[in-house]
C-alpha cells in the first residue's frame, strides 16, 4: 500500500514507516508510511474513526495508555526509532508536545499551568520560569489577556483562552513537534480563528501536526495534508495540490463533501 | 376538583406525607435528644411538698403524668438521698399534696457516692449551724480549703501510680531474666530485686502518708438534715459540689451549667459512670478514630489509586470493585468477630508468645485493646475510603491525565501533582464519613476491647506513654453500658442522654461537613462542559 | 532535559508503581480475605472425629480375668482391674508401669464376679461371697521441683457392703450420693431385684442416724432381666428384659421404690442387651440383640405423666450390642457389639462420629475424662489405646438448622440455648430461631421503612421544590450518620416505655393519619384556587402536611386512653393476653420496626433518590408534553426507568437491616423465640453474636457456631449487596453517571 506515498519530503522530522496499529484484535492503522516535514503544518484529515487521532497519538506514544494497544512498524523522530524500549517515553513526550480536542487545563493557576512541564522536570529557578511563562503566553497570544491575573485559576478562563493556554503549556517546554488533536472542535468561530492565527504564527518554530475534520481549516492552516480512510493512508501531498487536484477518487469525494 | 383526583394528585400528596413523616421522625429524634440532654445540667428548683398524711417530700420535680388507672395527675420527684431512702425517685399523687413550697435554704449536694443529697445544713465540723446563710458561706469556704488538700492527695496519687509503674516494670524485667534461665541468685536479678524493694518501700511510705492525710481529711465532717429531720453526717471530702438552687440567680445558674459542662468534658466518671465526666470516653473515642485513620486512610487511598490508576481494567477489576463496594455493606459485627479471631487471638496471641512470654498466661496483646479495636474499625472503614477515593479519581476527566502525561510527566507526577489534589475533597469526604462511622460504631468494639471503666488512658505519662494494648472507653459503648447495664437505669438516664447528645453532635457535625464538601466538589469539577 | 533529574523521577515513578501495585493489591486482597478467615474458623465444626490407635498391647496373662478398664485424664496411665482385685497400670506405649494397686477384698471374699464402672473412675465390685465394694482410682497430681507435672496413683474405698442374706447376686450396682446415701441394686439368680439403701440422716441437733432399707423392686414382668443401670445418685433405676420390656423405678425417697414406667420397647420383643445413661442422667441408651442403639427419655403424655419414649436412634451394629460407654463430658456414647466393633455417636446430633474395631469382642473399656482417649480391653486380653479428636460432636446440619428433640422437651423444637448452670446440660444450638429473628425484625423494619423511603424519594426527586430539595437530601443523608447505638437507646429507653403506655394510640394513629390526610387534601381544594393558595408554589406539600401529621398523632395520643377504656377495658396489655393469648413484651417488633426502619430509611432513600433524579429530564419532558399528568409521568415513565435503582436501594437497605447489631441488641429483648407476633421480641443473629461471644471459649463449639452465624450474615448481606451492585452498575452504564 506504500504506493500512496507519492510525495517525498525534503527535511522530515517524523518518519512513519509501515505502521500497523491494533486495539486488541482490531486493526486501526494499516501500513501507514508518511514523512512529516520540519517547521511545516501537516493536517491529517478523514472521516470520524479513520484513525487520524490514533496516528497522531502514536507519534508521542499516548497510545501506551491504552492497555490493549499494539504497534508494529516504525516511527522515527529525527531519525531515531521511538517504539523501542530504550526510547524514553518521558523524553519523547517532552520533544513532542500535544494539544487536545477538549482543553484540559489543570485546576491550578494560569502561571502554574504554563510551567507545569518545567516543574515536573525539576526546574525551579524563578527567573527562568517567569521568562518561560511570558514567552509561552506571548507565543500563544494570550499574554495580554491574562498578564494581570497569572495567579488566578485557569478554570476561570473562557473556552478559547483555555485552549490557547493549553498550547502555551505545550510549547513552554520547547518541543520540536506539536501535535494538535482537533484543537478547535469545541470552540466558537471567533476563538477558532484566533487559534488558527496562532498556528500560523507557530509554524516557523515548531513542526505542527494537526488533526481536523474541518476541511476548510485544513486548507487554511496547513502546508501538507494527509487523507486517511478506514485506517489507510489514501493520499498525502502539499495542501494546495491535494485540495485542488486530488489524485485519488476517494479523496476527491471526501473533500467535495460526498461523504464523511 | 374532579381533575385533582383524576390526575393522581392524591398520590403525590401521599408521597409528600411519606417525606414529611420521615423528616418529622428525624426531628423528633433530635428534639428528644436535645430536650433531654441539654436540660440535665440546669439546676432545677427543689420543691418541698407537704402531703396530707403530714409527711413531707423534698426533691426536684421530674415530670407530671396522668395516673394510670384512676383520676388526676401524679408527680415524680427526684428525692435523692439514696443512702437514706434507697430510691432516687418517688411518685406522689397530686391530690395528696397539700402545699408546695420552694425554701431558699435547701442545699443540694453532689456527692462522690450515693447520688445527690437534698436537705439543709445542721452542723459543720462539730459546730451547730444557727444561721443558714452563714452556714452556707462557711461550708463553701471549708470546701475551698479542702480543694487544696485534695490537690495534694491527687498529686500523691500520681506519684504513687508512677512508683507502682516502675515497680511493675522492674518485676517484669526480673521475670524476663528468670524466664531466660537466670536464677534468683544471679547478680543482675538481685540488683533488680534490691532496686524494686527500695521503690516498694518508698511506695508504702508514700501510701501511708496519703492514707493518713485522707483519714484526717475524712474526719472533717458536716451534718445535713433531710426534709423529714433525718440527720446524715458526711465527710466534707465526699461533697463534689454544693449548691442552693432555689436561691440561684440566672447568671449563677448559667455558671453552674458551664461548670457542669466543663466537668463533663474534663472529668472522670463517678458512681459506675452515671455521674461525673466523660473525659476518658471522649479521649478513647478520639484516639480510636485517630489510630483507625492512621491505618485506614493510607491503605484505602493506596488501594483506590491502584484500582483506578494502575490496575488494568477488566473483569477482575470490575469484580474487585463490586466486592469492595460490597464490603462497605457487610455488618459491622462480622468485622468485629473477625477482629476478635484474627487480631486479638491470632496476631495478639502470637505477639504475646514471641515478645511477652514472661507475662503469660496474662495476655498483653492477646486480649482486646485499643490497637485491635482500631484495626478492626479500619478494616470496616477501608471500603468506605476506597469507594470515595475511587469515585473522586473517577470523576476527574481523562483529558487532565492525558494533558499531564503529554507534557512528559510520569504517572507518579501526574498523580501527586494533579490527580490527588483534584480528588482531595472527595477523599476528604470519604475520610470524614469513615471517621463519623467509626465514632458511632459500637458493636465491633464490644468484642475487641472497649470496657465500661478503663483504669487508665491509652496515652499517659508513664513509659512508653502510648499503651496500645490497653482497654479503653468509648462514648457509644458508654451509652449502651449505662443505659442497659447499670443497676439504676432511671438514675442513669440523664447521663445517657448527655452522652447521646455529645455523640450525636460529634457525628452530625462530621457528616454535615463531609456532605457539604462532597456537594461542593460535585459542582466544581463539572467544568469540562463550557 | 537534565539526564540526572530524568533518571531520578523515573526511578521514583517505578518505585511508586511497584509500591502502589503491591500495596493496593495487598490491601484489597487482605480485606477480601476476611470471609475466608472467618469461614476457616467454622470448618472444624464439620470435620469428622478422628481416632488414632496409639498402642495395642497384652494386658493380662489370662485375658478372661480382666473385669474393668480405666484411663486417666492425661491418657498416660491406662489400667485394668482383674478378678483378683489387682489394679495394673500401663505406660501409654503398653509397657507395664508397675506400681500395682489392690482393691482390697472384703472379709471372706476371694474373687470379683463383676465390676460396674461408674463415673470418675469409680468401680463397684461384686465379690464372690456377695459382698460389694465401691472404690475410686485417683491420680493426685502435683508439680516437681522443675515444674513438671507428676501424677501419683491411689485407690480409695468409698464404701463397702456386706453380703445380702438372699444370696449372691448375678449382677449388682452401687451408687453413692454424697455422704447421705448409698444405694445398692442387686439382681438375684431368681430374677428378683433387691434394693438396699444405707441412709444417713442428720437431725436438727447434728446427731446422725443410720438406717438401712431393704426393698424389692415391684412390677417385674416374668421375663429375665438382662440389663440394668442406676443413675449417678442412685435415684433412678432402669432395667431391660430379654423380651424387650423396659422398666423404670424411682428410688428417690428413702425406703420406697416406685415403678414409674413399664413398657415394651420393641414391637418384635427383641432382647435388651445393654443399658447406659447418657451424661446428665436423663437419657437412657438402650442396646438390643439385633444391634440397635437408641436413646429414650420421659416425655409428658396427654395426662401430664412422663412416659419413656424413644427419641434418638443411633447407628446400629450388625451383631447384638454388648456394652455401651457413655462419655462423661458430653452426650456422646460408645457402643460395642459382640463382634468387636465400636461405634461412637453423639446423641443430640445423632451424628455417627467413629467406627473402631478390636480383634476380639470387648470386655471392658473406658473413655478418658476429657473424652479425648479410649482404652479398651478385648476378650483375648489385648488392650487398645486410642487417641480421639472429637471437638464438636454436637454439631450437625440438623442441630444447627433442623428441629431437634432435646431432653425434657415434649416435642422436637428449634431452640437456641447455649449455656446453663450445669455442665451436663444439653446444648441447644439451633440457628433457626436466630435466623428467624433476623428475618422477622428485618421484615417489620422494611415494612415500615420501604414505603416511607421510596415515596419520600419520589416526592423529593420529582415533585419537590428544587431549593428545598437541596436541603432535604443532605438532611436525610445526615440522618444516616446517626449512630445506631443512639437509635437503639432511644428506642429501648424512650420509645418502648412510651409505646407500652399507648399501644391503642398507635393503632388509632394508623387510622387517623390517612383520615387527616384526606381531610387536608379536601380542604386544600378550597384553598388552592384562591390567591393565597396560588402563591404557595407546588412542591411544598410536605411542609403543609407536617402540621396535619402532628395534629393526627396528637389527636391519636389524646384519644388513645379513651379508646383503650372503651375497647380494651382500660388495659390493652391485659386484654391482649386474655383475649388473644398474646403476651406483650415491652421491647417488641413495633419498636424494632420504628428503630431499625429509621436506621435504614436514609440508605434506601438516598439510593432511590439518586436513581430517580438520574432519569434523564428529556424522558419526563416528553411524557408531560404528551399531556400526561405529573403523577402519570412518574408512575409510567420515571418509575420504570429508575426501578433498578429502587431495587438496589431496597436490597442495600435490607442488607443493612439484617446486619444491624446495636439497635436489635438494645431494643429486641433478645429472647430467641419463634413467633411472628408483632408484640413479641426476638433475638437476631447479629445481637446473638454480640451477646454470646464474650462468654464463648476460644476454639469451643459455641465460638465456632458464632463464627458460622457471622458467615451466614456475611453471605446474606453479600448476596443482597452484590445483586444491588450489579443492578446499579447496569444503571450507571445506561445513564452514564452515578
Amino acid at each position: 500500500m506504500t504506493e500512496t506515498q507519492i510525495v517525498t519530503v525534503a527535511d522530515p522530522v517524523v518518519q512513519v514507516e509501515n505502521l500497523n496499529f491494533f486495539y486488541g484484535n482490531a486493526k486501526a492503522l494499516h501500513n501507514i508510511g508518511l514523512d512529516f516535514p520540519r517547521n511545516q503544518v501537516t493536517a491529517l484529515i478523514g472521516p470520524s474513526g479513520c484513525g487520524k487521532s490514533t496516528l497522531l497519538r502514536c507519534i508521542n506514544r499516548m497510545n501506551d495508555l491504552v492497555d490493549t494497544a499494539r504497534v508494529e512498524g516504525s516511527i522515527l523522530l529525527d531519525g531515531m526509532e521511538i517504539n523501542t524500549p530504550t526510547m524514553d517515553v518521558i523524553e519523547l513526550r517532552r520533544r513532542v508536545g500535544m494539544v487536545f480536542q477538549k482543553s484540559n487545563p489543570f485546576p491550578k493557576s494560569i502561571y502554574e499551568n504554563v510551567i507545569y512541564g518545567m516543574r515536573i522536570a525539576g526546574i525551579g529557578d524563578k527567573a527562568t520560569l517567569d521568562e518561560t511563562v511570558e514567552r509561552s503566553l506571548k507565543s500563544a497570544a494570550l499574554w495580554d489577556e491574562v498578564k494581570d491575573r497569572l495567579h488566578e485559576s485557569a478554570l476561570g478562563l473562557s473556552g478559547g483562552q483555555m485552549q490557547r493556554l493549553c498550547i502555551a503549556r505545550a510549547i513552554a517546554v520547547n518541543p520540536e513537534v506539536v501535535l494538535m488533536d482537533e484543537p478547535c472542535s469545541a470552540l466558537d468561530p471567533k476563538s477558532t480563528a484566533r487559534v488558527e492565527e496562532l498556528i500560523a504564527d507557530l509554524r516557523d518554530r515548531y513542526t505542527i501536526i494537526i488533526v481536523t475534520h474541518n476541511m476548510q481549516q485544513a486548507a487554511r492552516v496547513s502546508d501538507y495534508t494527509a487523507f486517511l480512510f478506514e485506517g489507510i493512508l489514501i493520499e498525502f501531498g502539499e495542501t494546495k495540490n491535494l485540495f485542488v487536484k486530488p489524485k485519488n477518487k476517494q479523496t476527491e469525494d471526501y473533500i467535495t463533501g460526498r461523504f464523511g | 376538583m374532579n381533575d385533582f383526583w383524576r390526575k393522581g394528585e392524591p398520590y403525590i400528596w401521599t408521597t409528600a406525607a411519606a417525606l414529611a413523616t420521615t423528616l418529622l421522625l428525624a426531628a423528633v429524634l433530635i428534639v428528644v435528644v436535645l430536650v433531654n440532654g441539654l436540660g440535665v445540667f440546669w439546676p432545677s428548683r427543689v420543691a418541698v411538698a407537704e402531703l396530707q398524711d403530714g409527711t413531707r417530700v423534698m426533691g426536684e420535680i421530674i415530670r407530671h403524668e396522668a395516673i394510670f388507672d384512676g383520676e388526676g395527675q401524679r408527680v415524680q420527684f427526684k428525692i435523692g438521698n439514696r443512702d437514706l431512702y434507697g430510691l432516687d425517685f418517688r411518685w406522689v399523687n397530686e391530690a395528696d399534696i397539700n402545699r408546695m413550697s420552694y425554701p431558699d435554704d435547701v442545699i443540694v449536694l453532689e456527692r462522690q457516692e450515693h447520688g445527690n443529697f437534698y436537705g439543709t445544713l445542721a452542723n459543720l465540723e462539730g459546730r451547730t449551724v444557727t444561721s443558714p446563710a452563714q452556714g452556707w458561706a462557711e461550708l463553701r469556704q471549708r470546701l475551698r480549703q479542702l480543694a487544696g488538700e485534695q490537690d495534694r492527695i491527687a498529686e500523691m496519687s500520681g506519684k504513687l501510680a508512677d512508683l507502682n509503674g516502675q515497680v511493675a516494670r522492674l518485676r517484669l524485667r526480673e521475670r524476663k531474666l528468670l524466664y531466660r534461665g537466670l536464677t534468683a541468685e544471679d547478680a543482675r536479678v538481685a540488683e533488680l530485686q534490691t532496686r524494686r524493694e527500695t521503690l516498694e518501700r518508698r511506695f508504702h511510705e508514700l501510701a501511708d502518708q496519703q492514707s493518713d492525710l485522707i483519714s484526717s481529711l475524712r474526719e472533717r465532717t458536716a451534718t445535713f438534715v433531710d426534709v423529714s429531720g433525718n440527720e446524715r453526717e458526711m465527710p466534707l471530702v465526699d461533697i463534689v459540689r454544693p449548691y442552693q438552687p432555689n436561691r440561684m440567680s440566672l447568671p449563677a445558674k448559667v455558671a453552674h451549667y458551664a461548670g457542669k459542662l466543663w466537668e463533663l468534658l474534663s472529668d472522670e466518671p463517678r458512681e459506675s459512670n452515671t455521674e461525673g465526666g466523660l473525659f476518658p470516653a471522649i479521649f478513647g473515642t478520639v484516639m480510636l478514630i485517630f489510630v483507625m485513620s492512621l491505618f485506614s486512610f493510607p491503605l484505602g487511598v493506596l488501594a483506590a489509586i491502584y484500582l483506578r490508576e494502575y490496575a488494568k481494567e477488566g473483569v477482575i477489576v470490575r469484580m474487585v470493585r463490586i466486592a469492595v463496594n460490597n464490603l462497605a455493606g457487610i455488618p459491622s459485627i462480622v468485622y468485629g468477630i473477625f477482629g476478635l479471631a484474627f487480631f486479638v487471638y491470632g496476631i495478639g496471641g502470637s505477639i504475646d508468645q514471641l515478645f511477652f512470654p514472661e507475662r503469660l498466661p496474662d495476655p498483653t496483646f492477646g486480649t482486646g485493646g485499643i490497637l485491635w479495636a482500631s484495626l478492626t474499625l479500619s478494616l470496616l472503614t477501608v471500603p468506605v475510603v476506597i469507594v470515595a477515593t475511587e469515585e473522586a479519581l473517577g470523576a476527574i476527566p481523562n483529558g487532565v491525565r492525558e494533558g499531564s502525561l503529554a507534557l512528559g510527566a510520569t504517572k507518579l507526577q501526574t498523580l501527586t501533582r494533579i490527580l490527588l489534589p483534584m480528588a482531595s475533597p472527595g477523599i476528604m469526604t470519604g475520610l470524614i464519613l469513615a471517621m463519623a462511622r467509626a465514632a458511632g460504631e459500637v458493636a465491633p468494639l464490644m468484642i475487641t476491647g472497649v470496657v465500661k471503666l478503663a483504669p487508665s488512658l491509652p496515652l499517659d505519662g508513664q513509659f512508653p506513654f502510648l499503651h496500645l494494648d490497653r482497654k479503653f472507653m468509648h462514648l457509644g459503648f458508654h451509652i449502651y453500658d449505662i443505659g442497659f447495664q447499670s443497676p439504676n437505669v432511671e438514675a442513669a438516664k440523664p447521663m445517657v442522654f448527655v452522652t447521646t447528645l455529645l455523640l450525636v453532635l460529634i457525628v452530625l457535625v462530621m457528616s454535615s461537613v463531609a456532605i457539604r464538601l462532597r456537594n461542593k466538589m460535585k459542582k466544581r469539577y463539572t467544568y469540562s462542559t463550557f | 532535559m537534565n539526564k540526572k533529574i530524568l533518571k531520578r523521577i523515573q526511578r521514583r515513578d517505578r518505585i511508586a508503581r511497584y509500591v502502589i501495585t503491591v500495596g493496593g493489591m495487598a490491601v484489597i486482597f487482605s480485606v477480601l480475605l476476611i470471609l475466608f478467615l472467618i469461614a476457616r474458623v467454622t470448618v472444624p465444626l464439620f470435620q469428622p472425629a478422628v481416632a488414632e490407635r496409639v498402642a495395642r498391647f497384652p494386658v493380662a496373662d489370662q485375658g478372661a480375668t480382666v473385669m474393668a478398664a480405666g484411663l486417666d485424664e492425661y491418657r498416660e496411665s491406662p489400667f485394668v482391674v482383674d478378678a483378683g482385685g489387682r489394679v495394673q497400670f500401663f505406660a501409654p506405649g503398653g509397657q507395664p508401669a508397675g506400681g500395682e494397686l489392690l482393691l482390697a477384698p472384703p472379709v471372706g471374699a476371694g474373687r470379683i464376679l463383676a465390676v460396674d464402672s461408674g463415673e470418675e473412675l469409680t468401680f463397684g465390685a461384686l465379690w464372690d461371697n456377695g459382698s460389694m465394694t465401691l472404690d475410686q482410682v485417683r491420680f493426685p497430681s502435683g508439680f516437681d521441683a522443675e515444674g513438671r507435672r507428676v501424677q501419683s496413683r491411689e485407690v480409695a474405698r468409698l464404701a463397702s457392703l456386706p453380703p445380702l442374706e438372699q444370696g449372691v447376686p448375678k449382677q449388682a450396682l452401687v451408687r453413692r450420693d454424697g455422704e447421705e446415701r448409698l444405694t445398692q441394686v442387686a439382681l438375684l439368680a431368681d430374677n428378683r431385684l433387691l434394693i438396699r439403701q444405707l441412709v444417713t440422716e442428720t437431725d436438727l441437733f447434728g446427731d446422725s442416724r443410720e438406717a438401712t432399707h431393704l426393698l424389692e423392686a415391684t412390677g417385674l414382668p416374668g421375663e429375665p432381666i438382662t440389663a440394668m443401670v442406676l443413675d449417678t445418685t442412685g435415684k433412678n433405676l432402669y432395667a431391660g428384659t430379654g423380651r424387650g420390656t423396659l422398666l423404670h423405678w424411682d428410688l428417690s425417697e428413702a425406703g420406697a421404690v416406685e415403678l414409674l414406667d413399664r413398657l415394651p420397647a420393641f414391637p418384635d420383643g427383641r432382647a435388651i442387651t445393654s443399658l447406659a445413661l447418657i451424661f446428665g442422667d436423663i437419657s437412657l441408651a438402650v442396646g438390643d440383640d439385633r444391634g440397635g442403639v437408641a436413646t429414650w427419655f420421659g416425655v409428658r403424655d396427654g395426662e401430664g405423666v412422663k412416659r419413656l419414649q424413644r427419641i434418638h436412634v443411633l447407628s446400629g451394629h450388625r451383631r447384638a450390642v454388648a456394652g455401651m460407654i457413655p462419655s462423661r463430658r458430653d452426650k456422646s456414647l460408645i457402643s460395642f457389639d459382640a463382634a468387636g466393633q465400636l461405634h461412637m455417636d453423639h446423641m443430640t446430633s445423632e451424628r455417627h462420629l467413629l467406627t473402631l474395631s478390636s480383634e476380639a469382642p470387648l470386655r471392658a473399656g473406658s473413655l478418658a475424662p476429657r473424652g479425648d482417649g479410649l482404652f479398651a480391653v478385648d476378650a483375648a486380653g489385648t488392650g487398645y489405646l486410642w487417641k480421639l479428636r472429637n471437638p464438636h460432636p454436637e454439631v450437625s446440619w440438623r442441630t444447627l438448622f433442623g428441629k431437634v428433640w432435646y431432653e425434657n422437651y415434649d416435642q422436637p423444637r428449634y431452640v437456641w440455648q447455649s449455656s446453663a448452670a450445669t455442665e451436663d446440660f444439653e446444648p441447644k444450638k439451633s440457628l433457626t430461631p436466630l435466623i428467624f429473628g433476623t428475618l422477622k425484625g428485618t421484615f417489620y423494619a422494611m415494612l415500615f421503612a420501604v414505603p416511607l423511603a421510596l415515596l419520600g424519594a419520589i416526592y423529593t426527586s420529582q415533585f419537590g421544590n428544587a431549593r428545598l430539595r437541596g436541603m432535604i437530601k443532605p438532611t436525610v443523608e445526615v440522618m444516616a450518620a446517626i449512630p445506631s447505638v443512639v437509635i437503639g437507646f432511644l428506642a429501648a429507653l424512650w420509645f418502648a416505655p412510651l409505646l407500652e403506655r399507648s399501644v391503642p394510640a398507635l393503632f388509632l394513629g394508623l387510622l387517623l393519619v390517612p383520615v387527616f390526610l384526606l381531610a387536608a387534601m379536601v380542604l386544600w381544594q378550597g384553598v388552592r384556587n384562591r390567591p393565597l393558595g396560588k402563591q404557595l408554589d407546588r412542591g411544598v406539600e410536605f411542609l403543609l402536611l407536617m402540621p396535619v401529621l402532628v395534629l393526627a398523632v396528637a389527636t391519636a395520643i389524646t384519644l388513645g386512653p379513651m379508646v383503650e377504656n372503651w375497647l380494651f377495658d382500660g388495659n390493652f396489655k391485659l386484654w391482649l393476653f386474655h383475649e388473644a393469648g398474646v403476651r406483650y413484651d415491652s421491647r417488641n417488633c413495633i419498636v424494632i420496626a420504628f428503630a431499625l426502619g429509621f436506621a435504614v430509611i436514609p440508605i434506601i432513600y438516598t439510593i432511590a433518590e439518586d436513581a430517580l433524579s438520574n432519569v434523564p429530564q428529556s424522558l419526563k419532558a416528553a411524557s408531560l408534553a404528551l399531556g400526561a399528568s405529573r403523577w402519570q409521568t412518574v408512575w409510567r415513565v420515571i418509575l420504570p426507568s429508575a426501578s433498578p435503582g429502587i431495587f438496589a436501594g431496597t436490597m442495600i437497605g435490607f442488607g443493612r437491616a439484617i446486619g444491624e447489631t446495636m439497635i436489635v441488641l438494645m431494643a429486641t429483648g433478645n429472647t430467641p423465640i419463634m413467633d411472628w407476633s408483632i408484640f413479641n421480641g426476638m433475638r437476631p443473629l447479629s445481637a446473638n453474636i454480640a451477646v454470646e461471644i464474650p462468654e464463648a471459649p476460644v476454639g469451643g463449639t459455641l465460638y465456632r457456631i458464632l463464627f458460622l452465624s457471622a458467615v451466614i450474615l456475611f453471605t446474606m448481606t453479600f448476596i443482597l449487596n452484590t445483586a444491588a451492585e450489579l443492578v446499579r452498575q447496569r444503571l450507571r452504564k445506561k445513564y452514564g453517571r452515578f
